[in-house]
């Protein structure tokens, strides 16, 4: 009987890599999706998961309640309109929870990076210090969009399903409410966003940034709001630095209500929150690539 | 020399006042190089130099031909690192962040698992792998960072220190795995400052004293000699009296003679020597210098 041999053993070793290489393109969507993850904790220990989701439930609970009460109502009366309010005032319903997501969310996408030294590793990798900061503010600004955007929708598509006119006409005649969502979420992630960034880039623990940015946002609020009644030049100027005040002038004017913010009542245009929104994000992106540019 | 990967004209770098290079020519071939130096040679400002983390205060830099400055993202796109210090993100797994590893070097998300997956198990990492890297031992960690540093293959990866903070048998382990990196088609330049680390894993040899070039060249040949080292049981006097009498150059350190024989075989030289003067032997044999001798000496000379 001949024993032909059945099978091999082979040691592959080391396979080099034949297949594509995706190129700067595809190391600036990596980090981006990177961020997103650690942002929510995701493929981290469930510790890491609790706070942004519940800050999450937070911010999403309160559109499934009024959605469900305004359902509740339009049994009883047909024509009712929400006693809720709409779209610009559940901004301000977030914007508690808006500030608290990102007091942890950005020192969580940049701090441990650059502390634990894996900014070494994205330096040997076709990425520039540009190209990592640009993809890391991405990455929030995706959560971000799900964090104020995605209660907005549901407010849209919620009440417009319970509209006595039938739910495509009320679509298209709320469709102009879907822009001015989008400019009052990116107001909210400048204005809260870049100084939490600020912070973020030279501290040196999660903790203590969370708690240095809610306190300088904190500080700026109360200040204004009390130099504001004072002296009224000084009280002025004063109200320009209550950094949380801008999104909410904002918000009042891109939905045509009447201005409740400071900036508003010490008379000063909407136009002033634009210009110093986009003043803080340019200087946050020029001292944050300058920043990183000595680290990779 | 078979084209340089990395070639370096008159590279200067300081920090303020402290110059950490000083005017550096060199060409370095494939192959696994080592870099070798003290502590403050200049080796790690010189790896990220190369890599375009920093931006040299004078001179000229390219890899694979490809100048690193004013963009190092072609080079970046060509290379791994290991650096000295740690590079792991403690909440994640050897897994995930291996995989992390090679998606940011542009492979694609499948086979960016499957590489991560192949290199672990390389490293000796496989059972591991799920493990968070803030669980991990010191040794470990340094395996990880390797495999961070080869996962998306590399035509040349530098090392900064591989072995620091290893103990005996994690630091055999590690400079077996960068011995074997030659073999996957993977430049190697690995930084140290212990010299026997260089002489077991590389091939050629960059040594750096103060920011300068002390000696470029390959390792085989530098530590060979024609010097013979002979120990004598006793009349050692009149082995040596005799070796000079027939033109021998000869020096005694350490109880053992050593001499060189320029006109002829010096193995037949002793062996005469011995022979006539009827002393017996205790060991004989080539001198081999080692790179702490040629280091201590200060270089040697440029074999390029």
């Amino acid at each position: 009987m001949t024993t032909e041999p059945t099978g091999a053993v082979f040691d592959l070793g080391y396979v080099p890599h034949s297949g594509p290489r995706l190129g700067r393109r595809g190391a600036f969507k990596a980090v981006i999706l990177d961020g997103v993850r650690r942002v929510l904790g995701l493929r981290r220990k469930a510790r890491k998961k609790v706070l942004p989701w519940v800050l999450f439930g937070v911010a999403l609970l309160p559109a499934i309640v009024f959605v469900g009460l305004a359902f509740f109502l339009s049994t009883f009366s047909p024509d009712a309109e929400s006693p809720f309010g709409g779209h610009a005032e559940y901004f301000g319903l977030a914007a508690g929870s808006t500030l608290l997501f990102i007091a942890l969310a950005v020192p969580e996408l940049l701090i441990p990076d650059r502390v634990q030294g894996v900014l070494a590793v994205y330096s040997s990798r076709p990425l520039t210090a540009r190209d990592y900061l640009l993809a890391r503010f991405t990455s929030l600004v995706i959560v971000l969009s799900g964090f104020l955007i995605v209660p907005q929708l549901l407010l849209y598509f919620g009440l417009s399903s319970l509209d006595p006119d039938g739910v495509a006409t009320a679509l298209v005649a709320n469709l102009d409410n879907l822009p001015k969502i989008l400019a009052t979420s990116l107001a909210f992630v400048v204005a809260y966003g870049c100084p939490a960034i600020l912070v973020s880039i030279f501290a040196k623990r999660l903790a203590p940034a969370s708690g240095v940015f809610l306190g300088i946002m904190f500080v700026s609020q109360v200040l204004a709001e009390s130099l504001s009644e004072g002296a009224e030049t000084l009280g002025r100027w004063v109200s320009l630095v209550a950094l949380p005040d801008h999104p909410l002038a904002i918000r009042d004017w891109v939905f045509g209500e009447q201005s409740a913010s400071i900036m508003g009542r010490a008379g000063y245009s909407p136009w002033a929150s634009v210009g110093i929104l986009t003043v803080i994000a340019i200087a946050t992106g020029w001292i944050a690539i300058r920043r990183y540019r000595e680290l990779m | 020399m078979s084209e340089p990967i990395i070639s370096v004209t008159g590279l200067g770098h300081a920090y303020g006042d402290i110059v950490a290079l000083h005017h550096v020519d060199l060409d370095v071939p494939p192959g696994r190089i080592g870099l070798v130096g003290a502590n403050g040679a200049g080796k790690s400002t010189f790896i990220r130099i190369l890599l375009g983390i920093l931006v040299p205060t004078e001179g000229t830099v390219s890899v694979f031909g490809e100048s690193v400055q004013p963009d190092p993202t072609t080079v970046r796109a060509r290379v791994g690192y290991m650096p000295e210090g740690s590079c792991l993100p403690l909440d994640q797994t050897a897994a995930d962040f291996t995989v992390y590893a090679a998606e940011l070097a542009g492979i694609p998300a499948k086979a960016a698992r499957q590489r991560a997956s192949d290199v672990l198990t390389l490293v000796g990492l496989h059972e591991e792998r799920f493990r968070f890297l803030g669980e991990f031992s010191t040794g470990m960690k340094q395996r990880a960072m390797l495999a961070q540093a080869i996962v998306h293959d590399p035509e040349l990866v530098f090392l900064d220190e591989p072995t620091a903070g290893l103990d005996p048998e994690g630091r055999d382990e590690m400079l077996d795995l960068i011995a074997r990196l030659g073999s996957f088609g993977i430049n190697v330049l690995s930084s140290s400052h212990v010299l026997s680390d260089i002489e077991r894993t590389c091939d050629w040899v960059v040594m750096l004293d103060g920011g300068r070039v002390l000696r470029n060249g390959p390792l085989a040949g530098l530590t060979d000699t024609s010097t013979v080292e002979v120990e004598v049981l006793s009349g050692q006097d009149v082995v040596v009296a005799e070796l000079r009498r027939r033109g021998a150059e000869v020096t005694i350190r350490h109880h053992m003679i050593e001499f060189d024989h320029v006109n002829g075989d010096p193995f037949a030289l002793i062996r005469d020597v011995l022979v006539d003067t009827g002393i017996g032997i205790r060991s004989m044999g080539a001198k081999r210098t080692t790179l702490e001798d040629i280091f201590l000496e200060g270089g040697a000379e440029d074999t390029t």
